[in-house]
This record gives structure tokens, C-alpha cells and sequence, in this order.
């Protein structure tokens, strides 16, 4: 069922060298400041400010509907933030220097090994996105936020903390992979087990170790695997495989993870919420969710976190239980857990229903974006004049009823396996993954 | 598979297809000429939800009362600007049946991309089709895989 | 250092100075000789800048752009037209004057309640050649009217006066009401007192005489002035007044709950507070109100009312075609 792609030597070589990553990384990081810099000094109007439109629409689109879906942490890949910072904290920009400088270099704190402060900075941005993604200074401000975070972290600590313990979009990112018809392994792990200096984590002459803090030979998920193919040329056996696979493999092996059955009901919940919020007819909620600070902002707050943190885990719950009753199982461990795996489809294909909703009809400003970044009135591709006006509004309906569909029946499937492994009738939560549909169907359509 | 299952798969797709596409038979309104006053100010349409039947001659006088506004309306593709104290008129024969979004095509501040009002002309045919197709993917899928007899590799 | 190493570490510095100085020294060198004004709503900050200084003869380039919402811009006490100025977009404007003085420029599309505050001047100087203009006192100033007392109207018709009937009685009536000077210095109240003790038109009855004053208000108007005076209206009073003038434009609630709280100065003390926009079908207080009161109220403004000053804006000929239009309100058949 897998194909490796890695067997192709052109693929393997553009991998393994590491030029191509870093001019995309160039690339990248010089749009990434250019966004910053029009957040700064551009237009305070977000529509024609590159920062806002780049950022919410051009990388959210190509993030969610096509990233994500497809290449899992491709994004982390190519992602700029953590450059300036491992400039600094390997003292080179390309391959390991001789002499290593000597940053303190401590280990992430045992107690936060977990994505729990990434479900923290999410809530956050999530609970002040209104202001974020419409404010082009605010957008600035997080992106720079982001960025200088990364490059203290990486002085304070070993490897990528920032990425793999802060990012609020990284641990979405990361949930997600799971999904992704594309995953980073070891050909054989015996090779591993076998293998005395595992450079592909404690790093060599030819690479670092694993700026993820992950040990390769132990891959069974994308969750933590950022893609950055450090392993790949580090690899004295040859031994590490970029596959193509079925979607949705690793979600084979339910996770028990709390914090990871929590970053599920964060997504899902803030999709609904942004269908009926952002895209919905109701003004009262926009201006609620706008006005930070006040009366109105509270209260959508506090139904935000209420929402995520307390009515979607209870009915889930309820779901599990009255499932355990159906089958008068044991209480096998972590039941809340693994059955919360069936929302990882669920809520990635909520996204991509909201987003594509979002995207297409805000595409237009793209291309006048490309042409005046800063609305300063510059023509550089001669689309500066063109008129907003949605794109494929006839083709958003079916296919926000497609993915949707497509998506529950994915979910059901999941949820369906979890259930023959811990023996318990999935059905309550397949209802409940039905149930949740149906209202984002009624949000959307 | 057995053959029970392959039953079933089949009589899921025909269902499926039955859903998605049968024709229904439309109740017939007599078309008539309906003006609707649409108030805009920041960042919403009051009222936000609209209904008028397949084949109405609507009028929406857009009101504007704090800056300029517009309203576009999705799948019609037709539009109309209101300063304030300048009421303005929009006509178009409601000839596409359906549940479309209007939103504000003149820039009016921080929220406007997400200014956004309903129209629905008839009934919302599409969000009735796509929650019976939800509801029967997931009775197949319940029926299909009904009781998992053994573990599965994983 | 590796040959490589250095060159990655060029490419990465050259990358992220490519992107964030050519965009600095672009918009130096472009801005030069250039003014760039940007709007804002009046209560975020309106015009920035709001002073701008200019030469007579020397063309002045501006660049507009709204950091909001959609705002217009013109130059008062002149016949350039509006140009839009909207949101995110650069809208470019040279212009030359030839005389010197301070000029006002305005937004020309309603932005909120305070849209008329946002305003600002150039000002335009000249190498000693040419004087400011004289400035002549407005007719409510040399008429010596107290514009804000009230000014009921004494006597209304019964059923609405029209002009077309009053044309009629023009052999009987003396030519010295149908000069420009009567209409604009009485109301149509005192107008109509004015026939009614006038021994020449002693056969005729009251509706008839207020038919001759819908005459007289007619004939001191054109409908080229009357239709320019209805769209002005439209797009500067409506909002307020109301399209129909009765009062209840869009801002009119917004105006009467500001009221009293509006009223308060810095030092508490109370002043003139924002009201309802006056109701210009009322005819107990439109008849009541002669041109050149209306004049003054429109030009100096209604003084902490809400009521804009419209004297920097409008020239005469439009305030007097707005005034036209407003007495429509009261007279049929003015535009036939």
C-alpha cells in the first residue's frame, strides 16, 4: 500500500541536497517579512494589504486545501520562522559548522513535552482571529511576534521548541498529518536498533539531529515529524524512506493522547464557530467576536471556550459512554482518546468547507494584492483595478457538500475501526460526528 | 464482500444519486413583485435573511445609515451602492432557485469581507440534498461495517 | 567558512534586504513632490494632513487614499468634481489655482454621523502678484437677521399653493415682488401679508394669493437650479433631513440621543446641544423662514446643532439652488 518516493534518484536528490530547501526557504522568508512589512507601513486597510491578504487568504488557502490535505507538515518545511533562530543557534546557515557555538542549549522542560501550550496559543489567536486576520498592523505584530519568539527559544534551547511546543499553527498542522498520503519512516528498524551514534537525532559531521526532538527509528506517526529530511542526509545506513500512502494511515493507531484529543476538539468547534461567525448573517455575533474587551467580546469568549472545552468534549462523552453501554465492554483505557481520532478527518474536512467558502470568494483580492502590496497605488502586474467578485460560486455548494459528505464517511470509518479495536459500538459517536455535519452543513449552505 | 453488501452498496449509490439529483416537483408560486428595504450599516444587513419565491421581480432599496455600503449578491452576480440619505434600487427576477449569500462590495472598514446577508428563493433545495446524502452515508456506513467481528491488523 | 556557507549567508541577507529596502527607497522616491493625503472618519482622526500649502500657478499633486471606508474628496467654493476616494487605493489629483487664498477640501461621500467635520485647507499663496478676493457680508449679515431665533410662520395655506395658478394674476400684480432682492429678504409668510394688504390685489382670496407667492418663489428659480439644488440636497442634507425632508434621514436618531450630552463643553458647562434635523415640510416653520435666513443657516451652520457649515463648501449659486429646492417642498408645479 506504500509506494516510497524516495526509490526515484531525482527525488532523493533534491531531498538530500540542501540548496533546493534553502532558496524556498529565501523565498519564503523574504515573503513572510514582506508581509510584515506591509503590515507595518502598508494600507490599514486589510483587503488591499499584501500582509493580510497573504497571509489569510493566498497561504490559508494553499495551507489547508492543499498542504495539509496532502504533504501533512509540507508547510513545516518550507516554513521561514525557524531560520533566523537555528542561523543562530548552529552558527550556520547550511551544513553543521566545525566549531558549534555555545548557546545554552537546554532541554524543553519534561512537563511541557506535549501540545498542550500549542492548544493554548491557538485558543488564543482563534479567540482574537476577528481582530487579527482584519488588522493588518495586528497581523504584523503576530508574524513578528512569531518570528522573534522563535529566534529566542532557539537560543534558549536545543532545537526547534518553538515549532514543535509553541507554533499554534504547527499543532493543528501536526493533528492533521495523520491524514496525509505522504509520512517519513525507516526502511527497517532493525537497522535502527542496531545503529550505535543514531546521528539522525544526536546529529554529525554531515547534519543536526532531528530539530524536532524525534528519533526516526520510533516514527509510527506524522504528528511530530516536521519534514525537514535532517534524518535523510544524516542516515549512515541509508535507511530513512519518504513514502506516498493511503490517506489517513497513522489514524489507524488511535492516539491516548489528552492534549492531541483536545488540539481535535479545538479545530472542530472553531470551524463551526468561524462558519456561523465570519460567514453567517448575523452582524451582533461579527461585532461581538471584533470588539475585544468588551461586554459583548466576553461573552462570545467565554461561548468560544465553552463551546470547545466543555459542550463538544461532554456530548462526546456521552457518545463514548452510551457506546460502552451498547456493548457492555470493559472500560478498556483512554476510550476518549481514541475514539476522539475519528474527528481528526471531521474537522480537517471542516475546515477545507469552510476555507474553500472564504477563499474563493475573497480570490480576487489576491491579484490586486499581487499588484499594489501596500496600497500605495502601484500596478506591478497591471491587476491593481480589478473589481472584487467572488470566483466558482456555482461550484461551492457541491463541493462544500462533497467534502463534508466525503469527509463523514471517512470519519465513520475511522471511528468504525477504533470501535473494533477497543470493542466498544462506535455508533453513539457517529452520531455524533453526523450530528456536528448536519450543523455545519446548515451553517454553510 | 458479500453479496448482501454489494446490495447494499449499490442501492446506497442509486439512493445517493436519487438525492442528489431528482428533480423535485416545484411548487409554482405565481411570480410577484416584491420590494425589500435593506437597511446596512456596519458590519450588517438588516434584515440579514431574505425570502422571496422562484420567479418574483425583486426590488431590494438598500438603505445605508452610517457609510457607504454595497450589496452583491452571490450567484446572480448583480449589485447596487447606497450612500447614506441616497436610498438606491436593485431589480432582478429571482430566476434561480436556492439559498445565496449578498455581501457588501464597497470596502466599509475592518469587517467588511465578512458583511454578509441570505436570500433564499424557494426552498434551500441544495442543503436539504446534502443532509439527506449526510444521513444516509452514515446509515450505510453504520449498516455496511454492522458489528466488527475481530480486530483488525493495524 | 565554507565557500558555500558564505554564499547561503549572502543569498539569505541579500533576500531579506531586497525585500524590505526596495520598498523603503521605491516609496521615497516616488513620493517626492507629491502630497499624500489620507482619510480617515472624522472621529478617528479625518484628513491627515489637514494643512496643506500651495502656490498660485504651481500645480499641486495630491495622492488620496481612505484608510477606512469609502470617502470623496473635493475643494469648496468651486466647480471641481468630486472625485472618489476609496478605501486601500491610491486615487491621484493635480491641482492648479489661480488665485490666492484658503481653500477647504472635504469628503464628498457620507462616512458617519461626523463625516461633514472632516474637512481641511490649503493654503494658497502668491509671489505678491494678486489679492485675496474681497469678501462682501452675506445677506442675513446686512439684513441684520438673528438666523438662530425662532421663525414661526404667522399664516399657512390651507391647500398647497401652486405656482402654475399664480401665474394667472401676473397682469395684477406690481413687478417690485418679482425682483430677486424681495424674494430673498422675506419669507413666504411675510409674503403673502405683503399681497394680502396690497390694494392692487384686494379681489383676490387667499389661496389665490398664496398661489401668486408660489408664483414669486418660481420665478426666482430655474429647474436647471432646481434639479442641481435636489441633487445637492440629496447628497449633503438627505442623510440628515431626510430624502423626502421630513426630518428623518438616516443619522436623525443618532443626532436626537446625542442631545444632551452633546451640549456639554470642556468645562461642563452646557451649550447648544445636537437635535433632530430640522423638518423642511413643516409649513408653520418653513413658511416662516426667508431665503436669507435659510442662507445664513446654511452657510455659518447650526453652531454645536449638528448642523454642518456649509459656507466654506458651497458657492452662492448652489446654496441658493439648494434654498430653491427646499421651499419645493411646499409649491406644486415650481418645476414646470
Amino acid at each position: 500500500m506504500r509506494s516510497e518516493l524516495t526509490r526515484f534518484p531525482l527525488v532523493k536528490a533534491l531531498l538530500k541536497n540542501r540548496w533546493p530547501q534553502l532558496l524556498v526557504f529565501i523565498v519564503m522568508l523574504a515573503g513572510f517579512l514582506f508581509a510584515i512589512l506591509s503590515g507595518f507601513i502598508g494600507t490599514p486597510v486589510g483587503s488591499s494589504n499584501f500582509g493580510i491578504v497573504f497571509v489569510w487568504i493566498a497561504w490559508w488557502a494553499i495551507l489547508i486545501l492543499v498542504a495539509v490535505p496532502f504533504f501533512g507538515r509540507g508547510w513545516c518545511a518550507v516554513c521561514p520562522i525557524p531560520l533566523p533562530g537555528e542561523w543562530i543557534q548552529r552558527g550556520a546557515i547550511l551544513e553543521p559548522p566545525s566549531r558549534k557555538p555555545r548557546w545554552l542549549n537546554l532541554r524543553w522542560p519534561n512537563k511541557l513535552r506535549n501540545i498542550w501550550l500549542q492548544n493554548l496559543t491557538f485558543t488564543l489567536v482563534a479567540l482574537f482571529s476577528s481582530v487579527i486576520l482584519t488588522t493588518p498592523t495586528v497581523t504584523a505584530i503576530v508574524l513578528a511576534g512569531m518570528l522573534f519568539l522563535a529566534i529566542g527559544m532557539s537560543i534558549v534551547f536545543e532545537r526547534r521548541t518553538f515549532c514543535r511546543y509553541i507554533c499554534p499553527v504547527g499543532g493543528f498542522i501536526g493533528l492533521y498529518a495523520q491524514a496525509a498520503p505522504l509520512e517519513l519512516r525507516v526502511k527497517d528498524k532493525r537497522v535502527c536498533a542496531t545503529c550505535k551514534d543514531k546521528p539522525c537525532y544526536n546529529g554529525s559531521q554531515v547534519g543536526y539531529g532531528c530539530p524536532w526532538d524525534v528519533f526516526p527509528g520510533g516514527l509510527t506517526r506524522n504528528t511530530y515529524c516536521g519534514l525537514c529530511m535532517e534524518c535523510l542526509r544524516t542516515c549512515l545506513y541509508d535507511n530513512i524512506v519518504v513514502n506516498a500512502r493511503p490517506f489517513a494511515a497513522d489514524l489507524a493507531k488511535p492516539s491516548t493522547r489528552l492534549d492531541e484529543t483536545f488540539k481535535a476538539f479545538i479545530m472542530l468547534g472553531a470551524a463551526m464557530i468561524y462558519a456561523g461567525v465570519l460567514l453567517g448573517p448575523w452582524g451582533a455575533l461579527k461585532l461581538a467576536a471584533y470588539s475585544v474587551g468588551t461586554t459583548a467580546w466576553l461573552g462570545y469568549a467565554a461561548a468560544f471556550l465553552a463551546l470547545i472545552f466543555g459542550i463538544l468534549p461532554a456530548f462526546f462523552t456521552l457518545a463514548v459512554k452510551v457506546g460502552q453501554r451498547l456493548s457492555r465492554a470493559s472500560t478498556p483505557q483512554h476510550l476518549f482518546s481514541k475514539f476522539a481520532t475519528a474527528l481528526v478527518p471531521l474537522g480537517l474536512m471542516f475546515w477545507v468547507a469552510f476555507s474553500l467558502s472564504f477563499v474563493l470568494t475573497n480570490a480576487a483580492y489576491i491579484l490586486t494584492a499581487l499588484s499594489d502590496p501596500f496600497g500605495w497605488g502601484w500596478n506591478l502586474f497591471g491587476m491593481a483595478g480589478i473589481a472584487w467578485q467572488p470566483y466558482l460560486n456555482a461550484l461551492l455548494v457541491p463541493l462544500q457538500t462533497l467534502v463534508l459528505v466525503g469527509g463523514l464517511l471517512w470519519t465513520v470509518r475511522t471511528a468504525q475501526k477504533v470501535g473494533t479495536e477497543v470493542r466498544v459500538s462506535p455508533i453513539p459517536v457517529i452520531v455524533f460526528c453526523t450530528l456536528a455535519t448536519l450543523v455545519m452543513l446548515g451553517l454553510l449552505l | 464482500m458479500s453479496r448482501k453488501q454489494w446490495f447494499l452498496i449499490i442501492f446506497a449509490g442509486l439512493a445517493g444519486a436519487v438525492i442528489a439529483f431528482a428533480p423535485l416537483p416545484v411548487r409554482v408560486t405565481p411570480p410577484a413583485q416584491r420590494t425589500l428595504r435593506v437597511e446596512a450599516n456596519q458590519f450588517a444587513y438588516s434584515p440579514a435573511v431574505l425570502a422571496v419565491n422562484p420567479g418574483d421581480t425583486v426590488t431590494i432599496e438598500l438603505v445605508s445609515t452610517d457609510v457607504v455600503h454595497g450589496l452583491y449578491v452571490d450567484g446572480y452576480g448583480v449589485s447596487v451602492t447606497a450612500d447614506p440619505g441616497q436610498t438606491t434600487r436593485l431589480t432582478f427576477t429571482a430566476d434561480r432557485s436556492g439559498s445565496f449569500r449578498f455581501r457588501c462590495n464597497v470596502t466599509c472598514g475592518a469587517l467588511h469581507t465578512f458583511m454578509i446577508g441570505k436570500i433564499q428563493v424557494g426552498s434551500n433545495i441544495l442543503l436539504w440534498r446534502a443532509l439527506g446524502l449526510t444521513i444516509l452515508a452514515s446509515l450505510v456506513a453504520i449498516i455496511l461495517f454492522p458489528r466488527p467481528a475481530k480486530a483488525q491488523a493495524a | 567558512m565554507r565557500r558555500s556557507e558564505m554564499l547561503s549567508r549572502m543569498l539569505v541577507i541579500a533576500g531579506v534586504l531586497i525585500v524590505l529596502l526596495v520598498p523603503l527607497a521605491v516609496r521615497f522616491y516616488d513620493g517626492q513632490g507629491i502630497v499624500e493625503i489620507h482619510g480617515r472618519m472624522a472621529e478617528t482622526g479625518g484628513w491627515s494632513p489637514s494643512a496643506i500649502k500651495a502656490q498660485v500657478g504651481v500645480p499641486l499633486h495630491l495622492r488620496l487614499t481612505s484608510d477606512d471606508v469609502m470617502h470623496g474628496f473635493a475643494i469648496g467654493q468651486s466647480e471641481m468634481a468630486a472625485v472618489d476616494v476609496p478605501p486601500g487605493k491610491m486615487t491621484e489629483l493635480t491641482l492648479t489655482f489661480d488665485k490666492p487664498g484658503t481653500y477647504t477640501y472635504y469628503c464628498t461621500r457620507w462616512c458617519g454621523l461626523n463625516h461633514w467635520r472632516m474637512r481641511g485647507t490649503i493654503e494658497v499663496t502668491s509671489d505678491g502678484l494678486g489679492a485675496p478676493q474681497p469678501v462682501s457680508p452675506p445677506l442675513y449679515v446686512t439684513l441684520n437677521l438673528d438666523i438662530d431665533a425662532p421663525h414661526p410662520a404667522p399664516v399657512t395655506p390651507l391647500e398647497r399653493p401652486s405656482a402654475l395658478r399664480g401665474a394667472a394674476f401676473t397682469a395684477l400684480l406690481p413687478p417690485s415682488y418679482l425682483t430677486t432682492d424681495y424674494y430673498r429678504s422675506y419669507s413666504p409668510a411675510q409674503a403673502f401679508n405683503d399681497l394680502r394688504s396690497d390694494p392692487a390685489l384686494k379681489s383676490l382670496n387667499n389661496a389665490q394669493l398664496w398661489d401668486i407667492v408660489a408664483f414669486i418663489w418660481q420665478s426666482n428659480t430655474t429647474p436647471e437650479g432646481l434639479a442641481a439644488g435636489k441633487q445637492l440636497f440629496a447628497q449633503n442634507c438627505a442623510a440628515c433631513h431626510g430624502e423626502n425632508g421630513a426630518g428623518n434621514g438616516v443619522f436623525a436618531d443618532k443626532l436626537a440621543a446625542a442631545g444632551e450630552k452633546s451640549s456639554e463643553d470642556m468645562t461642563g458647562a452646557k451649550g447648544m446641544q445636537m437635535k433632530k434635523p430640522v423638518n423642511f415640510t413643516d409649513p408653520a416653520n418653513m413658511l416662516g423662514a426667508s431665503p436669507a435666513l435659510l442662507l445664513g443657516k446654511t452657510i455659518r451652520g447650526g453652531m454645536g446643532t449638528g448642523m454642518p457649515m456649509w459656507g466654506s463648501i458651497f458657492t452662492d449659486e448652489k446654496t441658493w439652488n439648494i434654498i430653491a429646492y427646499l421651499y419645493s417642498f411646499h409649491f406644486t408645479e415650481v418645476t414646470k
